[in-house]
Formats: C-alpha cells, structure tokens, sequence
C-alpha cells in the first residue's frame, strides 16, 4: 500500500483529503505542523508527500519541509499544495525538486490523476519502456506511461502537468491547442495568465538543452502548437 | 479672481510709501525751524541796524523827517534818479519817478479863490522831484492856456507866467527864486527878495537852472539846483498870468505858498549818510531799508536777489563718479518733479519803492519790532522783512527793514529731501527686492508643491510616485511633510485595495478546498441519486467559486510576472494580424476588420502579452457590440507612436467612465449580462497595465457619432 504524508494545517482540509485519498487505497498520515513531520519522516519516508507551504507559522515551512525531504531522498514525489498562485511561489517550490504545484482548488479526481501518476511515473522508472506508449515527433521522444520526456535523447524533467501539456500540443503536432483545451489536457482550473506560464517553463527547459528550441509555438489569440519539422 | 501672492505682498509694499510722506513732514518741520530761526536772526539784525542808528540825530533832522504829517502834494519826494537827467525839457528820461509825479490843478491853488476878483484856474501841471547825485530835479508839464512869456523889454519879472520857488537854506532862512524866461529855452533863476511877495531880484541865481520849452497846450520847465541849497523846506508855485496887457495873475498853483515862511513844504531825499552807514555794516546777506516815520525810504542797501538768509552751500561730494552721474540724470530730476528748486530770479516790487509799507512796519513805527512773510509777487520766492523802530529822543523817528528771501532755507530743505529720497529710494528698493525675493519663493516653493503632488497623481488618479518632503522649517514646509504623508496613506490604501482581489482570493481559497473536497468525497460515497444531484449542483456552484477567485488574482499575478519580463522587439502588424486571424475564428458572428495604414510597426515588448491585451480589448467589444456587429481594427502611426484603434457598434459607454473602466474591479455591464458570466471589471484593468508594461496607453471613448465605442492603444515605436 503506497504511503502518502499530507502536511497540511488547515485540520478540515486534512481530514477531507485524508478520508478521500484513503478511500483510493492509499495509507495517509496526516500532519499539521513541519516539525511533526520532519519527525515522522526522520524514522521514514513516506512513498509521496503533498505538503502545504505556508505551515501554521511558518511561512515558508513547506519550502524548509522539501528540502528535507529532498536532502533525505531525492526521488520520493513531492506535490506543492497550497492556496498561493503567484509566479514566484510557484518557480520556488519547482526549483526545489517538486515534482508538482498545485493549488487548493483543484478538484479531488485532478488530484488524484495526478498522484496517481507521480506514482506510476516512480514505478516504472526502473523498467524498460512499452514501445506502444511511446510518441516520437522529431527529437522529441515522450513516455506516456512512465510520464518521461527527452529532447535528443536527453531527458527533459517536466512536471506532471507540464507532461500532460506538451502531450496534448505533440499528440496532433500542427494543430492549435486552444489554451481551454490544454487546461482540459492537463487536468486544472486556471486562467489564461498560469497557462502562459506554464508554456514558458516548458519552453525554458528545453531550452537550456536546446538554444535552437522553437518549436511550441504562440498563436496570438488562439491558443499553441507544436510544429513540426518537416524531414 | 486669482491674485498670485507676489502681486498681493508688491501691493502690501505700496504702504513703504508712507516713509517718505513723514520724512517730507519731518523736513517741513525742520524748515518752519529754520524760519522761525530766520525769523529771529532777522529782527536781531534789523536791531543791530537800528542800534547804529538811534540817537543819530544828524541823520534824522530834515525837515521832512521831522513833520509830524505828510501833506500830499506839499511835502515832496526826490525820488533817486539813476541815469542823468538831461535838462532838454524833455521828460523821457524821467521814467523812475513816474509813479511819484502828482497832477496839480486848481485843488492846490494857492491864491485866495474866496476873493471876489478871483478868476477861474486855467492852468495845471504835472509834477515830480528828483536827485541824482548832489542835485535836485524838478520837471513841470504845465498845461495852460496861453503862455505869456517875459516881455522883450520887461524889467519885472511878475507881469508874465513865472514860476517861483522858495526854499530855507541850512541856516533856515527863507531863500525864494523865480524863473521867468523871455522865450523858451535855457533858463536860469533870479534870486529875489526873501520878503515875502516881494518881486524885488538881487540877481541871478545861476545855480538854479534848466530848460522852459513851450508845448502845443503849454510848456515844460525842466530844472536843477544843488541839493545843498536847501535845508529841507522847499516850495514851488506857478504864476498864470493870461494876458500881458494888465497882467495880473490869474491863479497861483503850486506845492506849497511860497510867501509863506512857515507854510512851505518839505523834501525828502534818500540819505547818502544813511546809505554809507548801512553799507559800512555790511550786512550783505540781506537787503536793508531805512524809512522815516511816513514810510518814505531813506536809505537803502543790498540786493534782494543776493539775500538768501542761509548760505546753504552745497557740499564736495565724495561720491564715486558713478552714483553722482546716477545722482545727476535721474535722482535729481525725478525728485525735482516735485520739489521746486528756489530761484533767485524773481520778481521784486520793491526794486524801485520810495515807500514801503506793511503791518511789520507799522508795528515797528509804533515801537515794535515785528516781522513779516510775504510773497514775491510772481510767487517765485517768499521774502521775510523784519522792522525794527529807530529811536531819537525816545521818539520813533524811522524804522530799519531787514529783508531776505527764504531761498537758503528752501536749498537747505530740498538737500535734506534729496538725501532724504535717496535714503528711502534705497529702502524701498530693497523692501521691496526682499519682499519680491520673499514672495518669489514662497510661491515657488507652492508652485512646487503642486507640481509635485500633481505630478505624482496620474491622470487616472492613481498614485505613481512619492512625495519627497520638503525641509520642514515653515508652514509650507508641514503643508508638504502632511501632503506627502497624506498621499503615503492614500498609496497604502490603494495597495490594500488593488491587492484586494488577489488577497480575497487567496484567502478564500482554503475554504473553498475545504467545500469542494468535502464535496468530492461526498459524490463518491453518495448512493442516492436524487442526493447526488444536489451534491453536483454544488460542485458547480463551487467550480464557479473557484473561477472567480482564479479571475481576481489573475491581474495580481499578470502585474508579478511582468517584474521578470525580458522585452524583445517585434512587428505589430503581425501580431494583430495573426490576432485578427483567430478572431474570425473565435467569433464567427462578427466580422472582424482590420485596416492597416502604416508599414513599420517594431515596438519592443512582449508579442504574447500584447495578444492578451488586444484578447482582452477585442473580447470586451466583442460583448458590447451588436450582435453580428463588425468589429474594426485599424493600425497607424502617429508621431512615433503605433496606435490601434478596436472599434464596435453598440451599446455606449456611461459619459464620465472613459477613465474609470480601467481602473481594477469597475465594469458597467448591466446586472442581467452579470449573472451569465463572472465578469469583475479586470479585463480592461489587464489590458492598461500590459499597456503600460510596453509604455503606451490605452483610451475609451465613444464614437464621435454616438454608435458605438473606440479603444485606442499607443504604444511608443522601438526606435
């Protein structure tokens, strides 16, 4: 049974999503403060962590409880789950090796998409690829079933809903994806501005492999593709 | 009416003017001082004067000094003569006793007219007396009717017009002469007997001589006898005599009754001794007159024109050459606008007076010394005289005048003014720079203030800036500190507010995690369908929550992510062309219409921002229009200056919110178009502040002809 440590201070919250993720088959422990958790962790880890980032007082202690986690394990999934939607909360909990960012107002089945992911990408990490889940466009080769991403045969570390982006856009290369659709896609509620964001970190990771990326491409007013090159 | 303040406090300075007002009283003040002063110096000089002359007896003793009365007519004159006289019988050179010559006519007779022989007068004369020099003219223009000359042969001199003169000589005894000629002519005088009426001649009197020259109506006599002749008592008397048969006289006229020894009358002179006693006590300054008792003058010296009392000398000045230029061309002229400068070229009417008159020496000749201010008659100068009686035997016997003219003081006054004017010019120069100064930067520092509390309020009224307090060491410099606090607080008010949005929605968010997952868990354990339903109702009223909240904080999150937007240049044209292309394609109902008038168009920004703000603006025309309306595009530049204008038909906007729309959280839908969609007012807020990420700006306004509403977007072209 997978383990999963929900740190989260809001005691009701805990509870509903404790109550729904056990359901799911999973076993929750729940915490409400870092120092507790960190505890718990210490003695061992759980196999997913979704962690607050604002706990009780501290503000940041989420971020502080991640890079705990992080120090202690460097591949245990962590989701950010948190009431802040700004930019740079967003950028800070992702550089600190989350696997994800999410926020309170995701529906309960986008969670749990999403954790179950998380879980099968950890899975199958170590096994070898289905050809049939594989999706090749150009230099691009994506895994649907381990959720792994590479760019010339060079992985390319993309969150859950980054994946789930990209997958959208490279599924019909050429046709617009409106950003209502990739939302759809990618399985959230946001607007028009946190799709734009997200479309600019995927951009940002290829590029860093890759200077001549461009091949997700803006449609003013429509939405974004990926284009294919010809060869 | 708006008064700046330099205005105000220049008029406030007007009232300095009122320092000069009382220095010029001052100095008036001082010169009735000084005149009062004069005024004393004066009578003291006319006392000294008078000191020299009491108890000269010998100056005084003329028989014409003596009398008690002055008979018009009998007691005569010899007014000083300046230039000789010729004796020609001719009387143009006698033109300074013209005011003295006195017409005698039968008022003067002197022959008992009560006698019943009496015949009427036919004879008259005009008359006047002279001396020039040592001698004493006497002119006679005697109008008659028939002049009778001496006859050829006549021994006697009484059967023809003669005229008779009799005079006491220094001893007092009675001398008498008579000229008559045998034809006109030089004349000479006989000496006759002193017995009265007596015709008897002793011989001629040579010293007695002139001219007798018949005239149309009459005949001129014109005659000279040394001063020294007489002792003060002097009579002349003309015998008519009309007919040479019987030749008795018709009338006798004449100053005086020469046949009486004690009724003849006297002639006064002006003094020689008098005069270089006078002129011994120098006393230049000043023009001194003698008088005897009847105001005739005796005596007289200086010049009125040269007696200006003070001598107010004007001082070297040790100025530099500058301010004395300065002081030469425009001080004084400008302050002799005002002032008169004292003239000594005046009129004097007392420059030929043989009397003088006026209360000063009226007082004096009944024992006072007094003084008296008067005018030049052309008002040119104001002469003071002070009199001062002269006593012989306790007696008045004359009075001393003192004269001068007020001119020195007037000098004086108008140097004190000058300086005067000088020092208050400078003052009010400088009171008036000071205040000027003083003014200037009051209201520059007002100026300032406004500028800078304006120009930290945009034109949307939204708080761009900080006031920099002013240093705190007045009124203005508090005004400043509090405006800058006040707009601090307004600016935190502010934040509070545009952040509101995103702080409710974080906030609200935990909660509505908190319902929706309750929710969540609630559909999957629910079994009853009818429970289930409500329990999707809910869910969608949550999902809609929960895009409101996202809508709230999306303008906070557009604002923090353009801190870490790089700007890149790119073409305008494309995009709204691209834009332009998907929006055929979003709303088939309404033709879009793009009209590009301009080739260049690289602004530099970020493309997909700009497609956001034009989203936002094509999406909000796209609600107001009518439905199928077209919406226009149209891309021009405009002094460097890429300009998009959205227009649509349709609904207008609510005068007054061309502004306001912009601001965060304002819409003007109407409630009904409310309820269908989550609408916060962001849309047009996002689309400003994109805009002004790229530098530009963004206007609404209606259609000049009411059908519909513009948007215009300028953003600055990349140069």
């Amino acid at each position: 049974m997978k383990r999963i440590a929900l740190v989260e201070d809001d005691q009701t919250l805990r509870e509903n999503y404790t109550e729904a993720l056990t359901r799911q088959g999973y076993s929750v422990s729940g915490y409400d403060n870092r120092a507790a958790a960190e505890n718990a962790f210490a003695t061992r880890l759980p196999d997913l962590a979704i962690i607050d980032i604002g706990l009780k007082h501290e503000y940041d202690g989420g971020f502080q409880l991640c890079q705990y986690v992080r120090n202690l394990s460097p591949t245990v999934p962590i989701i950010f789950f948190t009431a802040r939607d700004n930019d740079i909360d967003t950028v800070s909990g992702l550089r600190m090796g989350a696997d994800d960012y999410l926020t309170k107002d995701i529906s309960l089945p986008h969670l749990l998409a999403r954790i179950a992911a998380l879980f099968r990408r950890a899975e199958l990490q170590h096994q070898p690829s289905d050809e049939s889940a594989l999706l090749e466009v150009n230099d691009l080769q994506l895994d649907s079933n381990r959720m792994l991403c590479s760019w010339r045969k060079h992985p390319v570390d993309l969150t859950i809903t980054e994946f789930w982006m990209l997958y959208s856009l490279v599924k019909k290369p050429g046709h617009v994806k409106s950003r209502q659709q990739l939302m759809d896609d990618s399985k959230m509620v946001v607007d028009d501005t946190t799709i734009t964001s997200h479309i600019k970190r995927i951009r940002q990771k290829f590029s860093a492999l890759d200077e001549q990326f461009d091949h997700i491409e803006t449609l003013y007013g429509m939405g974004y593709r990926w284009r294919a090159i010809d060869s | 009416m708006r008064i700046p303040i330099r205005a105000q406090l220049l008029v406030m300075s007007l009232f300095l003017s009122a320092i000069p007002i009382i220095g010029y009283q001052y100095v008036w003040e001082l010169e009735s001082y000084l005149r009062a002063g004069q005024e004393q110096t004066m009578i003291g000089t006319a006392r000294a004067v008078a000191s020299a002359l009491h108890e000269r007896q010998a100056l005084f003793d003329s028989p014409a000094t003596q009398r008690e009365t002055v008979r018009p007519g009998t007691d005569l004159y010899a007014v000083p003569i300046r230039a000789p006289i010729v004796l020609d019988g001719k009387f143009n050179d006698w033109q300074d006793a013209e005011p003295l010559v006195r017409h005698y006519d039968e008022r003067y007779r002197i022959d008992d007219h009560e006698d019943p022989f009496a015949q009427p007068v036919s004879l008259r004369f005009d008359h006047a007396v002279g001396r020039y020099q040592q001698f004493v003219y006497a002119m006679f223009a005697v109008k008659d009717n028939v002049w009778i000359p001496r006859g050829a042969n006549a021994r006697g001199i009484e059967n023809n017009d003669h005229l008779l003169i009799a005079m006491s000589d220094s001893d007092g005894n009675i001398q008498r002469f008579a000229l008559a000629p045998r034809t006109e002519g030089w004349v000479n005088g006989f000496r006759l007997e002193p017995q009265p009426n007596s015709y008897e001649v002793l011989g001629n009197e040579t010293q007695i001589q002139g001219q007798w020259i018949a005239t149309e109506d009459g005949y001129n006599i014109e005659i000279r006898f040394p001063f020294a002749m007489t002792g003060g008592d002097l009579a002349f008397a003309l015998v008519d005599v009309d007919e040479s048969i019987r030749a008795t006289p018709v009338s006798v006229i004449g100053t005086a009754n020469p046949n009486q020894e004690n009724e003849l009358g006297t002639i006064a002179s002006q003094s020689t001794d008098i005069e270089d006693l006078l002129r011994s006590l120098q006393y230049t300054r000043s023009r001194v007159w003698v008088v005897d008792k009847h105001l005739r003058v005796l005596a007289r010296a200086g010049d009125i024109q040269q007696a200006e009392g003070l001598r107010a000398s004007r001082r070297q000045s040790t100025a530099p050459q500058w301010w004395q230029y300065i002081e030469r061309e425009y001080l004084l002229p400008l302050y002799y606008t005002v002032l008169t400068r004292p003239s000594n070229d005046f009129v004097d009417e007392l420059a030929n007076a043989f009397a003088l008159q006026g209360t000063d020496i009226a007082n004096a000749l009944d024992g006072n010394a007094d003084a008296l201010w008067r005018l030049s008659p052309d008002n040119k100068a104001v002469i003071l005289s002070a009199a001062h009686p002269i006593y012989v035997d306790q007696k008045v016997i004359g009075a001393v005048i003192v004269e001068q003219t007020t001119n020195g003081i007037r000098t004086l006054r108008n140097q004190a003014l000058e300086r005067l004017f000088h020092g208050m010019l400078a003052i009010m120069i400088v009171a008036v720079l000071v205040i000027l100064l003083f003014a200037t930067r009051i209201s520059n520092r007002i100026r300032r203030l406004r500028d800078d509390t304006e120009a930290i309020i945009d034109a949307s009224g939204k708080i761009i800036g900080e006031l920099k307090p002013m240093r705190r060491y007045d009124e203005i410099g508090d005004l400043s500190a509090s405006f800058s606090s006040v707009l601090e607080r307004l600016t935190h008010y502010t934040q509070y507010l545009e952040n509101m949005a995103s702080r409710l929605s974080h906030e609200l968010r935990t909660p509505v995690a908190i319902v929706r997952s309750s929710l969540d868990n609630l559909a999957v354990i629910q079994t009853d369908e009818s429970e289930k339903a409500y329990t999707e109702r809910a869910l969608t009223g949550i999902e809609r929550l929960s895009k409101i909240l996202t809508r709230m904080s999306e303008a906070t999150r557009l604002e923090a992510s353009l801190a870490s937007v790089k700007k890149s240049p790119f073409n305008l044209k494309d995009v709204v062309s691209v834009c332009c292309e998907s929006y055929t394609a979003i709303y088939p109902a309404h033709p879009i219409q793009l009209k590009v008038s301009t080739e260049k168009t690289d602004v530099a920004g970020a493309p997909d921002l700009f497609a956001q703000l034009l989203d936002k603006v094509v999406a909000n025309a796209v609600e107001f229009s009518h439905p199928d309306g077209p919406i226009g595009l149209h891309l021009w530049i405009e002094q460097q200056t890429a300009c998009i204008s959205i227009t649509n038909q349709g609904q207008l906007l609510p005068s007054g919110m061309e502004k306001d729309v912009f601001q965060s959280m304002v819409s003007v839908r109407e409630e009904a178009a409310q309820q269908e969609d989550v609408h916060l007012g962001l849309g047009l807020y996002i689309a400003r502040t994109i805009a002004e990420f790229h530098g530009g700006s963004i206007n609404i306004n209606n259609l000049p002809d009411h059908t519909g509403v513009c948007v215009v977007v300028s953003l600055p072209l990349n140069s």
